[in-house]
């Protein structure tokens, strides 16, 4: 009894978000008609705040030496990426009570199905289960198609959904495939027991291929979540038509649980403890998985920028830009060692804050004009000026300028792929940059250089609620550019516990 | 190793390719969504084959269960999903869907 109340005690964050979600759904019968957004929302920013709570309560504290039930495993590393996730859900729910593109009934059920998509977030980060991570990454997929369909008239969004739903599907089947090709050959769905096994057989030298073929279909799925290439192409049409703050949750929450979720499989499975001294085999083959994660990085981010240029849908270049940055993040990723994985880390927060405040901006800006081309901006520095301000914080971050947190994020990235011997990789990624600030620049254009009799929207104040959430974002987009000491610090202890 | 010289893996490999296949050429959404299921009901059998005869037969079952139970939630979602697109266009066809492009 004792036993099964310290286990439970070790999920506390997990229970408290399902109670809150379910009850989130009966709160809103008994709320009085048209009020339902504001009321369910601000219950599910009250169930957001504890989790929060009970997950600070667990900072610092002596992780359990075993995983908790079995399967779930409660270290540094999964409590910040928990933390990240509430945070991101905070925002969206805020953005959605202050959002008129979702529908005006059925408040209830969307933040009901918005937190079950952060339980699955909280899930895939926090396991070595390959089943539960299965279950956790459908939990947040189901969830995040049903969210993107939400503005059910509009046939974009439904449009939207359905590209969604396809090729999301098929995707985790892929990935689900690939999990029982490792359980087949392992004979354990445990990533901490597959990781040796896997070493055994690369001692016996029995041929890389079927890893290989495994390791790939696995990969896959989880380039599709992290929209990396060659499975970016839903990206653009999703985040265009769903509504915006789902768009936000996607680009941000469902995004970084993907990494967590790919670096713990990478971690756990393919890296050789090189104190240990792995077999020479398996050090080659997480080399060779390094340099094809390199390649797809490239990829990733050339593609993005490139289709991003063209863009005059200021949501879809958004998208593009998401694209791009996936490949920056993919670029720490393939370094395949410690400090790699802990800028991987760092750079996610800083894309938090930068991502969160672009589209936050994107969201105030259809909704007074109800527009979303990029074009119409001009003038909008002028007439809105605070809201511009921030907006251009955003985007010099995201293009990796000083002072911001973009550049010291995107510096640890080159820092440590260069240390790998990736300087190739550093170079595309630095020309990247370059050819970002085009299509960035181009934002800031319309809101600033044109004149204001240019522009085409009367002034729309942003609310007080609003403007004070674009600055908390604006201010952490700066201050961790150059106050990044204790993130830094955190983002590395989380890697070092990291089993 | 001996794994992937059974039968079973093979015929699991081959619905496999098949809900590839399927999800490739056809443009039927219904019958992509089909597919799908091939495709997962090939892991099923994959879970199934590679426990076959061991202590752990038991535990495949299990994870099978979970993965049908996942599967029968995608499919009901993707198909109430594919009714609201067809009620908006009044076409299943995966080549409807084009306002969004660029």
């Amino acid at each position: 009894m004792n036993l099964l109340r310290e286990e439970l005690s070790w999920i506390t964050p997990e229970l408290c978000l399902t109670l809150f979600a379910c009850v989130a759904l009966l709160v809103d019968l008994f709320v009085q008609k048209g009020r339902e957004s504001v009321m369910v929302g601000f219950f599910s920013l009250m169930g957001l705040l504890a989790t929060a709570f009970f997950l600070y309560r667990q900072y610092g504290v002596t992780p359990p030496a075993q995983p908790v039930f079995g399967c779930m495993v409660v270290d540094p590393f999964s409590t910040l990426f928990k933390l990240f996730a509430v945070g991101a859900l905070a925002f969206v729910v805020l953005f959605t009570m202050l959002s008129r593109q979702t529908r005006p009934d059925g408040y209830g059920e969307f933040y009901f199905i918005l937190l079950c998509a952060g339980l699955g977030a909280f899930f895939l980060a926090s396991t070595y289960n390959l089943l539960l991570m299965y279950l956790g990454l459908e939990l947040l997929s189901i969830a995040s198609y049903i969210l993107a369909g939400y503005a059910k008239g509009n046939r974009r969004s439904g449009e939207a959904a359905m590209k969604y739903v396809i090729f999301g599907a098929v995707a985790s089947g892929v990935m689900l495939y690939g999990f029982t090709l490792l359980y087949g050959m392992t004979g354990s769905i445990d990533l901490t027991v597959i990781g040796p096994k896997l070493r055994d057989q690369f001692a016996l030298d029995h041929g890389t291929i079927p890893i290989s073929v495994a390791t790939g279909l696995c990969l896959a799925g989880f380039a599709y979540k992290i929209s990396a290439a060659p499975f970016h192409f839903w990206t653009p049409d999703v985040y265009e038509g769903a509504p915006t703050p789902v768009t936000t949750f996607l680009a941000v929450a469902s995004k970084g649980a993907g990494f967590a979720a790919l670096l713990r499989f990478l971690q756990a499975g393919f890296i050789p403890d090189r104190t240990l001294g792995g077999p020479e085999a398996m050090m080659g083959y997480s080399d060779k998985l390094g340099t094809l994660v390199a390649v797809l990085a490239a990829l990733t981010m050339t593609l993005g920028n490139l289709a991003a240029l063209g863009q005059t849908n200021l949501k879809r270049m958004l998208a593009y830009s998401s694209i791009a940055h996936a490949g920056y993040v993919l670029m720490g990723v393939a370094t395949m060692n410690r400090e790699g994985f802990s800028s991987v880390l760092f750079y996610l927060v800083v894309y938090y804050f930068m991502n969160l405040g672009a589209f936050g901006v994107v969201m105030y800006y259809a909704n007074t004009t109800g527009d979303e081309q990029i074009d119409d901006l001009k003038g909008l520095g002028w007439r809105s000026p605070l809201v511009a301000i921030t907006m251009v914080a955003f985007l010099v971050a995201l293009v990796g300028l000083p002072p911001t947190a973009g550049f010291i994020g995107k510096w640890f990235l080159f820092t440590a792929a260069v240390k790998k011997g990736f300087l190739w990789l550093a170079v595309v990624a630095g020309i990247n940059s370059a050819i970002s600030l085009f299509y960035y620049f181009r934002v800031a254009r319309a809101m600033w250089l044109r004149p204001e009799e240019e522009a085409k929207y009367a002034t729309v104040h942003a609310s007080p609620a609003f403007a004070a959430l674009l600055l908390v974002l604006a201010v952490g987009t700066v201050w961790f550019g150059v106050g990044f000491d204790s993130l830094l610090r955190y983002c590395d202890y989380s890697q070092n516990l990291l089993r | 190793m001996s794994f992937f010289g059974a039968p079973v893996f093979f015929l699991a490999a081959a619905l496999f390719a098949l809900g590839i296949y399927g999800f490739m050429t056809r443009r039927n959404l219904i019958v992509v969504l089909m597919s799908i299921e091939l495709m997962l009901n090939a892991a099923n059998l994959t879970f199934l084959a590679a426990a076959r005869g061991t202590a752990q037969a038991n535990e495949a079952s299990s994870y099978a269960v979970f993965v049908i139970l996942v599967a029968a939630a995608e499919v009901a979602v993707g198909l109430a999903l594919v009714l609201a697109v067809f009620r908006l266009k009044r076409d299943s066809d995966i080549d409807a869907a084009r306002d969004l492009r660029g």
